[in-house]
């Protein structure tokens, strides 16, 4: 097993990209920007804000991080296998002994851990703030929770383009079915979620469904890493992780966030074995 | 034992048969030149030993491991110079031998290697500034990474200066002074006519012509050839006594002359033999007969054969 190999030579190579680097800047500056009109807002009348509640305002949680981290994570992961292929690196990767396996799982590893430093350098400007500022209360435990599973909803991201460039035989294939990844996962989902509330309000649920309105809708919400994301990280920042009524739901949510780091990866990896290069 | 053994292997790509019923047989320690005009069936014949190309039928073993299931043992013993690869342009050269090593498990110095293909002055310098040669380069000492036992080499010469290329035949013969097997294709024969012992010569996938440089150069005849011009139509001369005279190989009519490879004592009798079947000598010259005629007599003929490489 090599794969370690792999995902060392991947990060090296990824953390260089001017893709990657552009958008964690971008990413930091949104981050930074939000942290400071958050504060701006609810931070006026010299009591002390918590971390905690700054990460919770929308701008952070809902605007920045679900619809970024997905879209930075599949730009660096859409071309990681087939941009190889039709580039021709892939045959200098190949010609060492290296298997298909090592190379698939080689790329999720590098890139993932290239994006978890990308987030972790994101959060950092902001953790220092909190830290040194006296008009705010640093949670470190919500604080280092939330940026892991912001990693993680990464990683499953970057796992998902992983899988897709290995499975397809040309970057623009590959490109084509990021962007409905990132349109289902993103958008549509979520617009799926709401309208199924609205129906169920207006129209009335039907008798015939084996499940209810909120079975569904907390389906949806579980099978989609944003959703899974977002049902984990609502506690996180909240009364804490794994406190609440609804701990068995937020395991099943990092479940699902694992899964999507494993099992689009052995999907594409079972298309790649059968491939020519 | 044989370094490469292919029985009966057959790729087809779609309705398009690349390889076609290909036997190959490489002896350890040899240095074998895989020659073919370019869509041949060579890069495929090379790619199925890699495994980066499944046979669509056939059987091959490498270093006696099957190829296929075996692959990953194959390539730890195995250094590859592929056709048509690209490096990663943001990593620098020491990098990339780095990874080799990495990937072989061994220990070493990337410059040292580097310093052996002539680009160790560019080593700390990104691979996507690097020109067409110092890549192919930059590719051999990652081949040579781990002293390996086989050596696969495709196409070893693109993109190299002559002097780049004659570099590169020294290195092959110090490897294979080594006991290093190497097998290596090219298009072009005079690449590969002064260091290997033995050719094949691919035509449309399959093998037409397989022999070791010292028979190639019997079978070119001595390496003379007489041209006779003659006032008729060489077409209508009677050359079977020709033919049988000793030291004649071959003897044709070309262009309204007639072209016999034979032995240059032969020279005389032919004359008189090409006389004797009933034309008139105008005048008579030799040419030296090379392997490239003979190599291009087996891959230009009249029916190329549209093959995806």
């Amino acid at each position: 097993m090599t794969w370690t190999v792999v995902a060392r030579k991947e990060f090296e190579d990824t953390i260089r990209s001017r893709w990657l680097i552009g958008l964690s800047v971008l990413f930091a500056l949104l981050v930074g920007a939000a942290v400071y009109v958050t504060s701006l807002i609810f931070g006026s009348g010299g009591s002390t804000l918590s971390s905690t509640e700054v990460l919770r305002a929308f701008p952070i949680k809902d605007g920045i991080v679900t619809t970024l981290i997905p879209l930075v994570a599949l730009v660096a992961a859409y071309n990681a296998v087939v941009g190889e292929r039709e580039s021709g690196s892939l045959k200098l990767l190949l010609a060492l002994p290296h298997s298909r396996a090592d190379v698939v799982a080689g790329k999720v590893a590098g890139r993932g851990a290239a994006l978890a430093v990308a987030v972790v350098a994101g959060f950092l400007l902001p953790a220092l703030v909190f830290v040194f500022s006296s008009t705010f209360a640093f949670e470190a435990v919500a604080y280092v929770q939330y940026v892991f599973l912001v990693a993680l909803l990464a990683a499953a991201f970057v796992a998902v383009g992983v899988g897709v460039s290995a499975a397809v035989s040309s970057d623009r294939l590959a490109i084509a079915a990021a962007v409905g990844v990132y349109l289902v996962f993103v958008a549509l989902l979520g617009a799926v979620q709401g309208s199924l509330g609205l129906f169920a309000t207006f129209v009335g649920w039907p008798e015939w469904m084996p499940l209810t309105v909120q079975q569904t809708t907390r389906v949806l919400r579980l099978v989609n890493p944003t959703g899974a994301f977002k049902i984990v990280t609502n506690r996180a920042l909240g009364t804490g992780l794994f406190t609440g009524p609804d701990v068995r739901l937020q395991i099943s949510g990092l479940v699902m966030l694992v899964a999507w780091v494993v099992i689009p990866p052995l999907a594409g990896l079972i298309r790649f074995e059968e491939m020519d290069l | 034992m044989d370094a490469i053994a292919l029985r009966g292997v057959t790729k087809q790509f779609g309705d398009v048969t690349a390889v076609d019923g290909l036997d190959l047989a490489v002896p350890e320690g040899e240095v074998f030149g895989f020659l073919g005009p370019n869509g041949a069936g060579k890069s495929t014949t090379i790619n199925m030993l890699l495994d980066f190309v499944r046979p669509t039928s056939g059987e091959i073993q490498v270093l006696g491991r099957d190829a296929q299931r075996e692959s990953v043992a194959v390539r730890q013993r195995t250094g590859v110079l592929p056709e048509g690869f690209d490096c990663y342009s943001r990593l620098t050269g020491r990098t990339h031998v780095e990874f080799a090593m990495e990937s072989k498990g061994v220990d070493g110095d990337p410059v040292e290697l580097l310093e052996r293909t002539g680009i160790a002055d560019a080593a700390d310098r990104k691979a996507g500034g690097y020109s067409k040669g110092m890549r192919q380069r930059l590719a051999l000492a990652m081949a040579l990474v781990g002293r390996p036992q086989l050596l696969i080499l495709d196409e070893p010469s693109s993109g190299l200066d002559p002097s780049g290329a004659k570099e590169m035949r020294e290195i092959v013969r110090a490897e294979a002074e080594r006991g290093t097997t190497v097998f290596f294709s090219s298009h072009v024969l005079g690449q590969v006519e002064a260091v290997c012992d033995r050719v094949g010569i691919l035509r449309g996938g399959s093998i037409v012509a397989e022999d070791s440089m010292d028979g190639l150069r019997d079978a070119v005849g001595g390496g003379e050839r007489l041209v006779v011009d003659v006032t008729d139509d060489a077409a209508t001369v009677d050359l079977s006594a020709v033919r049988a005279l000793s030291g004649v190989t071959s003897a044709e009519a070309v262009d309204g002359e007639v072209v016999v490879s034979c032995d240059a004592d032969a020279k005389t009798a032919v004359v008189g033999a090409v006389e004797d079947g009933g034309a008139t000598v105008e005048n008579f010259r030799t040419e030296e007969a090379s392997l490239e005629d003979l190599f291009l007599a087996y891959t230009e003929g009249d029916e190329p054969r549209e093959v995806r490489q």
